[in-house]
This record gives C-alpha cells, sequence and structure tokens, in this order.
C-alpha cells in the first residue's frame, strides 16, 4: 500500500536556483525507500517539503491520503524524522532526548521507556545512555536515530543516519532501519552511503540536479546498467592517464581511482589489458567484481555531467 | 478528536517542551539565576547614583521600574536570541516539525526565563524596599500583569528573531534594549519625555507594561487600570496571533 505519494514536485528558491524539478516517487508501507545524490542535488530540499518545512512550487505531498502541503500539522503527526544536522541533544542523556520525542510524539509512558531501552541497547548506547554529557558526531546521530524511532510516524525520513557512525554500530543502525520498515512504515532514507544502502534499501531514486535520473529496485537498475562487471584501477600518480581498451568503457574517474564496465564476453580482453597496465607501471593495482549500486550511481550522476 | 482531549494534548506538549527547556539548560541554570538577581541589585544601587536625590516618586518608579524592564527584556532579548540561535543549529527547525501546537515552544521558553528571573525579581523588590523605603501592596492582578508583559515582549521577540537573519537579530536587539533603558518611561514618569515621544508612547505598550506592573505591586495605577489592561491585552492577543502566523510561515 503507498504511504508517500510525491507527484510532479517542483521547488525554487529564492535566487533562481531550481533545487527539484518534476519529481515523482512513491514509498509503499515496509519498504525502505532511498534517495541517492550528489551534494546538492535537492534530497534535503524534498524531505523538507515531505516535512511541511518547506512549500512546493508545484505538486503534491500526500501520506496516507492526505495532503500534507495544505495539512502541514498532519504531515507533523504522519511524519517522524531525523535531520541531516545533529539532533537537539545537547545538555540531555540520550535516554531523557528520546524519552521527551517518544511522549512528544503522543506515545504512553511505559511504552516509550520500553521501546527506548529496546532502540539503545540495539544501538550499544545502553552504557552510556544515561550520560548527559556533550556526545561526540555519532553518538549524536545514533541517538537522532532512536528520536525519528521511538514512535514512529506512517512515514519515517532518515536524512544521512549513518553519517560519523563507527562500523559495528552502523551495521546495527542498518538493521534498525530494516526493522522501521518491517513493523509497517515507509521509510524514506537519504544516504550517501551507496554500498551499504544496496543492502538495506528496496528501492531508489537517483536524484542529480535536482531531477530523478533512475528509479526502481536495485537489482533492476544493475540490469539496466546493461554490464555485470565491473574494472576497477588505482592509478599511478606519476604515470598519465592510461587508454582504456575497446572491451571497458569509463564509468567514473575520482582521484586515482578508475572505475569501467566490462561485458562478460570481454572480461579477458580486459583483464589483459589490467595486466599489461600494472606491468607498465601505469596502474599500481585493479579488480574485476559483479557491477554495484555504486556503479549505477556514478553511470547516471556522471551521465548527467554532476560533480559525484 | 474533542476539543478538550485536544487542549489536553496541548498542555501536554507545552509540559514537555518545558522539561525539555529545563534539562537542557540546568547546568546553566543557578548561573543565569544568580545573573539576574546581580541585575536586580545593580539596577536599584546604579539607578541610585545617577539620581543622587531619590524622592518617594522616584523611588516608586525605580523598585517596580526594575522587575518590568527585566520582564521586557526577557522577551525582547533572551527569547529572540535563544530563538536566532535555534535557527543556526537546527533545533528551530527540529522543533517546528514535531507534532505540537505553534505556540507551545515559545511558551516554554518564556516559563523557562520567567522561572530563572523569579528569584531576581523578588531580590529586587526586597532590596528597593529596604534602600529606598517604598512600601509594596500586591494586588492579584500583579499575576496577569506579569503574564501579558512577558508575552507581549516575547512576542515581539520571536517575530524579530524569526524576521531577521540570525546574524542580525542581536544587533537590532540591543538598539531595542537602549530605547527601553533610555527612552520609555519605565523608570521614570512619562511627563519627562518631549511631547511627540508622550504620544508615541500613548500608542505604544511599554508605558502600559509599567503601568499594570506598577499597580499590580502598589495597588495605584497611574492612569485607567483597565485601559492600562484593555491595551495591553491587545497588543499581546496580536503579538501571539502574529507569532502563531511566523511559526505557520514556510518558505
Amino acid at each position: 500500500m503507498t504511504v508517500l505519494q510525491v507527484e510532479r514536485l517542483t521547488k525554487t528558491y529564492r535566487g533562481g536556483v531550481l533545487a527539484n524539478d518534476d519529481i515523482t516517487l512513491d514509498v509503499a508501507a515496509g519498504e525502505v525507500f532511498g534517495l541517492l545524490g550528489p551534494n546538492g542535488a535537492g534530497k534535503t530540499t524534498l524531505v523538507n517539503q515531505v516535512l511541511s518545512l518547506l512549500v512546493p512550487d508545484q505538486g503534491r505531498i500526500t501520506v496516507d491520503g492526505v495532503d500534507v502541503v495544505r495539512r502541514p500539522d498532519e504531515a507533523r503527526r504522519l511524519c517522524s524524522f531525523q535531520p541531516q544536522a545533529a539532533a537537539p541533544v545537547e545538555g540531555l542523556s540520550a535516554r531523557q532526548a528520546v524519552e521527551i520525542i517518544g511522549s512528544i510524539r503522543g506515545g504512553r509512558h511505559a511504552a516509550v521507556r520500553a521501546r527506548a531501552d529496546e532502540l539503545l541497547e540495539a544501538l550499544d548506547l545502553s552504557e552510556i545512555a544515561d550520560r548527559p554529557v556533550r556526545m561526540s558526531g555519532g553518538m549524536a546521530r545514533l541517538t537522532g536515530f532512536c528520536m525519528a524511532a521511538v514512535v514512529p510516524g506512517r512515514v519515517v525520513v532518515l536524512d544521512e543516519p549513518t553519517n560519523d557512525v563507527d562500523p559495528l554500530r552502523r551495521r546495527a543502525l542498518w538493521q534498525q532501519i530494516r526493522r522501521l520498515a518491517d513493523d509497517g512504515a515507509a521509510v524514506l532514507l537519504v544516504t550517501h552511503n551507496v554500498l551499504e544502502a544496496e543492502r538495506c534499501v528496496d528501492r531508489l531514486a537517483i536524484v542529480a540536479g535536482g531531477r530523478v535520473r533512475a528509479i526502481g529496485a536495485p537489482g533492476r537498475l544493475k540490469a539496466e546498467l546493461g554490464a555485470p562487471l565491473r574494472l576497477e584501477c588505482t592509478l599511478d600518480p606519476d604515470a598519465p592517464a592510461p587508454q582504456l581498451p575497446p572491451a571497458a568503457s569509463l564509468t567514473a574517474m575520482t582521484g586515482r581511482r578508475l572505475l569501467a564496465h566490462v561485458q562478460l564476453a570481454d572480461v579477458g580482453d580486459a583483464v589483459a589489458w589490467a595486466q599489461r597496465a600494472q606491468d607498465d607501471g601505469v596502474i599500481t593495482e585493479f579488480s574485476v567484481a559483479a557491477a554495484s549500486l555504486e556503479d549505477v550511481y556514478a553511470t547516471w550522476v556522471q551521465m548527467e555531467g554532476t560533480p559525484a | 478528536m474533542t476539543l478538550p482531549l485536544m487542549r489536553g494534548q496541548a498542555w501536554r506538549s507545552y509540559g514537555l517542551l518545558f522539561r525539555w527547556q529545563m534539562l537542557r539548560n540546568r547546568q546553566l541554570f543557578v548561573l543565569l539565576m544568580t545573573i539576574q538577581v546581580a541585575l536586580g541589585v545593580g539596577v536599584i544601587y546604579g539607578f541610585s547614583y545617577l539620581v543622587p536625590q531619590i524622592t518617594p516618586e522616584v523611588a516608586l518608579f525605580f523598585a517596580t521600574g526594575a522587575p518590568t524592564l527585566t520582564l521586557i527584556l526577557m522577551g525582547l532579548t533572551l527569547v529572540p536570541q535563544e530563538t536566532a540561535q535555534a535557527r543556526v543549529s537546527g533545533r528551530f527547525d527540529y522543533v517546528s516539525a514535531l507534532p505540537v501546537p505553534r505556540l507551545a515552544p515559545m511558551l516554554a521558553d518564556v516559563s523557562y526565563w520567567l522561572l530563572v528571573q523569579l528569584p531576581g525579581t523578588v531580590v529586587t523588590l526586597l532590596l528597593a524596599a529596604w534602600r529606598f523605603d517604598v512600601h509594596f501592596h500586591l494586588t492579584g492582578l500583579v499575576v496577569p500583569a506579569i503574564v501579558l508583559v512577558s508575552l507581549t515582549s516575547a512576542a515581539v521577540g520571536y517575530g524579530i528573531a524569526v524576521t531577521f537573519p540570525p546574524s542580525a537579530t542581536a544587533q537590532v536587539t540591543q538598539f531595542l534594549s537602549i530605547a527601553l533603558l533610555l527612552f520609555s518611561p519605565i523608570e521614570f514618569p512619562l511627563d519627562r519625555l518631549p511631547g511627540w515621544l508622550q504620544d508615541l508612547h500613548r500608542a505604544l505598550p511599554i508605558t502600559y507594561m509599567a503601568d499594570v506592573i506598577r499597580g499590580g505591586l502598589t495597588g495605584h495605577y497611574g492612569g485607567s487600570s483597565t485601559l492600562a489592561f484593555g491595551v495591553l491585552g491587545a497588543y499581546c492577543a496580536a503579538g501571539l496571533a502574529l507569532s502563531v502566523r511566523a511559526a505557520n510561515r514556510r518558505s
């Protein structure tokens, strides 16, 4: 069942910056929907309109059939969120912050307390949960997630939830994000963490320059890429950039890292080329692997001429 | 949803936001309270240096003007500065996206600052009574007077904070503080000001703010108490309505 419906959304800031251009997407109950895109792509502008903090120039946003552009009070009731900036937890312990937001969102005291315990335990925050100390960036972000998840809305908006979080807690965080959806919420997830998001999202949209460039399940987007393998090379900084063989097509080049697509039939030629380039000292190492969501992302962002 | 239930939830939201405000500022609470006490003491002693001949009328204005001034300055400086800081840190947007009545965050802030100021106000009044031999006759109207003065000032301060860029808020509030201190009939009678400024003040709420607090503390009003409460009530209602509108405004 569709919970969040965004239709032909356009938003221009003062000064003429077109932040969202005719965006259409939908998120169903039980679904984790990823919004991927480079900085300045318009992702946060989009979620701020869902939360009714910004008003679109054109288009419609509904949550459970309610037009939240006209009813911002309903947007606040139906959506819980974790902001891109750190949640305002200064002076509070993690438990106090989570319990206050749970109560503000209408949770009953005992239920809020139990859920706060559960979340803090799951994210390995129990030991520090009762200390009202200045939190590190990662701790504040995890607490911000708990504040969004303690009494979740029909839509849970998470804007860069994994930033600054250590790898072990990040793994636990992805599990909790998945669980929110399994419990029936529609999760709208903004992230730069393409590789990890691939394991968690059901569908995603790649946004660049304010427009949706691609939308669908990760598997389908990878299939549409038309190349099942990726060749990744680390270039020698002192050598000139190498000329790729016809068997490989360039996807992205960032710093010393080169990514190229390779068809199954051409993998032998591509590996032979890479081995020669390594022997000649043009590249320092290379690998061939199955194409990932990162390749899809890089292809679309690169294709639109937007820096990744 | 029935009206009493909505009202119950509104009070609950206000209570939770107030608790949040108390918790996040608890480490500063004693320090801020001490500063308010020191300010009250400073006003009583400082003004007595400024005016060497303290007549009973002057003493009355000093004693009742000090708490009025601190209540107005709370609304016009502390509330907007706190709101501007919240806009910069992202707290303002965070709270704006919570399912709470639009005025609840501002009311929670005002309640917190009133609590911070309470000991300072009591100390100021006791000190004034001792130093200037002023006799107070507290009336029940002092409570609505304090509420009206605080809310009207806070509504204006909130309006400043959401209208001006956060970086300009401190300058605007400092300008207003100076204007209040030097050109408003709080610590001195209205007739000391030039005619045009007297006319202006008859239309502004400041004269009435000083009058309702003075009347609530002494039982004696400078003019009609009905007029003073009426004008102030109208300003307060308009200020709160504009605050709700500002809180609902989305770009």
